[in-house]
């Protein structure tokens, strides 16, 4: 069995007085994907930075593909494909634009097929020259999660995709989550939509108040008797 | 900053009035609490020495200079400026107001935008903020200076004051009623054109006072003569001309206050087409980048560029010095100066906070896997580039009267332009790391830190700059050689500090702090 691509171990991290992360320890093998919930400043988003690489942690062990974040940042970003849970896009450049920086930085070539597809497949072809100022919230976050999942990383970090998009830019980041596990890829996924989040990942790690409350099958919370267990686990 | 219909925007109510204007003036109030209150720690005690220093300098400025002596007839020279100094504070607010969209928020407009404020309110608001300028703190004490200085001591120096600062009152109240105007022909239909045809009109009209040489007596027979009479008859008691400067600036200040309000309603149901019109643009893709810096510049090219406010006051940064020059009748000697002043002034507009410019695409573009420094050298360049630009456009237009520099006097010029930015440079990058803010710099109005900040900024930014202007323009009438001695450890003292600046970036800590900030 292949080990886990994102390991993390007793996560901590702190701002100046607040605790943001109290101890989270998970790990993610190739081809799963992993659900955090929780409420709003549960520590989801902290923790899904960390593994973005925007944030240090403060204590504790994380390591992505076996490279330490601490130590080795850099290899750590070009492994992952984030999504940030606000915004993501430099407001006056054009998706396009986004593309090509993220294609050079990351040394990709012949991107651009795999780019306009993904484009089309998220309805944001006839966007793609236009400056993303103007765009919609939901339109912004399907042009995040385009921009996570173009380069194929080993590792897919989205952190609130299904915020505010439609069925369609829904249905279109499932697809792309399955795509990227059938590819090997370990896919975390912050939401606090329980219902899509149990669709998509087949674990889920619970979080409350910065720390882990519960890890366990996605399936245990689906339908009525699922968001029995969720809604006590959020108390 | 007008959010939402009030009653005196014609919404619900009916109410009279005069209640919607008392309520207008009571919601400005709450505002600034709310403001105030985000002052915490440091910070508060900062803007509280802040304004204690503003207070203390004005009093200062207008008592000070009245112990001066005369030497040999001065007083007379300064007395034939004065009309002028008048005139030139009308001019200061009106570009200020006119190059904000109308004039400052007093509540940035993502966070006011909960809250049902009236375009009085608004309007009001803008009036409060427009005196935390340097341009316009600086005017104003120079022109209390000069009647302190004119007067001399006397018991009727308060009274003279107390006109003065009426004068600046009313002055920044037409301002306000002038900006609003501009911003809201700009709106109209072909408002950009209108506004450039206007603009270009006054440049004609001023390039022909110039040249026929109409512009100074035009200036000495302003009607500000009374202004500055009534203010300096205060030293013997109250006389007639006095109580009736008073009372047409007081009658004029209210009124302009009501009309600007009026303005500001008329623009708040205006959109703001050419803010629209860009941030819906599209653009053909270009061939992918050279390198990863190339990759990054562009990047960083198009938050400025793309931007209608920055590309606004680049433009005004870029001419109105170079058309001051041109009116002063300033000789090459004294350019030296234009470059610190545009310098500043660009990074006032964005620099001092310049990783705003990513917005929420901040936590995005710092998930990319590049060097940290290569991503801050980056922004150097455009900085550097941006400022460098928008300095040699305002020489060049002040060349045009200045004529043909010396070699030494052309040496000291791209000298102290090249110190100048770097310095600005420098400073602005240190203050955006060490004092990030989350800033939507969408509305011209926007300003890339919270007004006080802005003042301490900007006023740290005019005193080393005009220091540096000073020291080129002394060198400049000796051998060019002096001028690229000098230049070098200045520029190498800029570069020092960009390099430990890098450094502090380089850190992921200190950087994630930086961008979960301005993204937020």
């Amino acid at each position: 069995m292949s080990p886990p691509l994102v390991e993390v171990q007793a996560l901590h991290v702190r701002f100046g007085q607040v605790d943001a992360v109290r101890g989270i320890s998970f790990s993610v093998d190739p081809g799963a994907a992993t659900a955090l919930l929780g409420r709003n400043g549960a520590g989801k988003s902290t923790t899904m930075r960390v593994l973005a690489g925007v944030i240090p942690p403060t204590d504790g062990l994380v390591t992505v593909a076996g490279h330490d974040l601490r130590t080795d940042v850099l290899a750590v970003k070009r492994l992952t494909g984030y999504c940030p849970d606000v915004g993501g896009l430099v407001p006056r450049a054009t998706p396009w634009e986004h593309l090509q920086l993220a294609a050079r930085l990351r040394r990709l070539h012949g991107w651009e097929d795999r780019a306009r597809e993904l484009l089309e497949r998220f309805d944001l072809g006839a966007a793609a020259h236009r400056v993303t100022a103007g765009f919609s919230h939901g339109m912004g976050r399907r042009m995040s999660v385009i921009l996570a999942a173009f380069h194929q990383p080993p590792v897919l970090l989205l952190d609130e995709p299904f915020d505010g998009v439609d069925p369609l830019g829904v249905e279109a980041t499932m697809d792309v989550v399955a795509d990227a596990r059938a590819q090997g890829a370990a896919v975390l996924v912050s939401t606090h939509l329980r219902e899509l989040a149990v669709e998509v990942c087949q674990d889920a790690i619970v979080l409350r108040g910065g720390a882990a409350v519960a890890e366990l099958p996605a399936q245990e919370m689906t339908g009525e008797r699922g968001a029995g267990v969720y809604r006590s686990l959020l108390d | 900053m007008s959010t939402a219909l009030s009653s005196t925007d014609g919404g619900w109510a009916t109410a009279s009035w005069w209640s919607e204007a008392r309520r207008a003036f009571a919601d400005v109030g709450p505002l600034l609490r709310f403001r105030a209150s985000a002052l915490r720690g440091r910070s508060r005690r900062f803007a509280i020495v802040g304004l204690v220093l503003i207070g203390a300098l004005t009093i200062m400025a207008a008592w000070l200079p009245a112990y001066l002596p005369d030497g040999d007839g001065r007083r007379g020279d300064v007395l034939t400026l004065l009309p002028s100094a008048l005139v030139g504070v009308v001019l200061i607010a009106v570009i200020s107001a006119a190059a904000s969209g109308g004039g400052r928020e007093l509540m940035p407009r993502d966070q006011a935008v909960a809250y049902p404020i009236s375009s009085m309110t608004d309007h009001l608001g803008a009036l409060l903020m427009a005196p935390l300028n340097i341009a316009w703190l600086i005017q104003s004490w120079v022109l209390l200076g000069a009647i302190a200085y004119v007067s001399g001591i006397s018991p009727g120096l308060v009274l003279g004051q107390l006109l003065i600062v009426l004068w600046l009152l009313t002055a920044t109240a037409l301002a306000q009623v002038v900006g609003w105007g501009m911003e809201w022909l700009r709106r109209g239909p072909g408002g950009v054109w209108v506004v450039r045809g206007m603009l270009a009109l006054t440049g004609v009209a001023g390039a022909y006072l110039v040249a026929s040489g109409d512009l100074l007596p035009l200036l000495e027979a302003s009607p500000t003569i009374n202004v500055a009479i009534a203010a300096l008859q205060a030293r013997t008691g109250i006389t007639f001309l006095y109580v009736a400067v008073a009372l047409v600036l007081g009658l004029t200040m209210l009124v302009a206050i009501v009309a600007g309000g009026a303005v500001s309603g008329a623009v708040s149901r205006r959109p703001a087409r050419d803010v629209l019109r860009l941030e819906t643009s599209t653009h053909h893709a270009r061939p992918g980048p050279a390198s990863d810096l190339v990759a990054l510049l562009r990047t960083d090219r198009v938050g400025i560029w793309r931007s209608v406010p920055l590309r606004r006051g680049l433009a005004v940064l870029a001419v109105m010095p170079g058309l001051v020059a041109i009116a002063g009748d300033l000789r090459w000697d004294m350019l030296t100066i234009l470059p610190g002043l545009v310098a500043s002034g660009g990074a006032l507009l964005f620099g001092v906070n310049s990783w705003c410019l990513d917005g929420r695409g901040a936590l995005w573009r710092d998930s990319l896997p590049v060097d940290p420094k290569l991503a801050f050298l980056s922004r150097v360049f455009v900085l550097v580039e941006v400022l460098l630009v928008a300095s040699a456009g305002t020489v060049l237009l002040a060349s045009v009267r200045a004529g043909l520099p010396s070699q030494a006097e052309f040496v000291a010029v791209a000298c102290c332009a090249v110190v100048v930015v770097l310095q600005v440079v420098s400073a602005s990058m240190r203050w955006s790391v060490r004092r990030p803010f989350a800033v939507d710099l969408r509305s011209a109005r926007a300003t890339p830190a919270p007004p006080l900040v802005m003042v301490g900024y900007s006023s740290r930014l005019a005193l080393s700059t005009t220091a540096v202007g000073i020291f080129f323009s002394v060198l400049s009438h000796i051998s060019w050689e002096w001028s690229v001695m000098f230049a070098l450890p200045f520029a190498m003292f800029s570069a020092f500090r960009l390099v430990r600046t890098s450094n502090v970036w380089a850190d992921p800590a200190a950087r994630s702090r930086v961008v979960a900030t301005v993204a937020s």
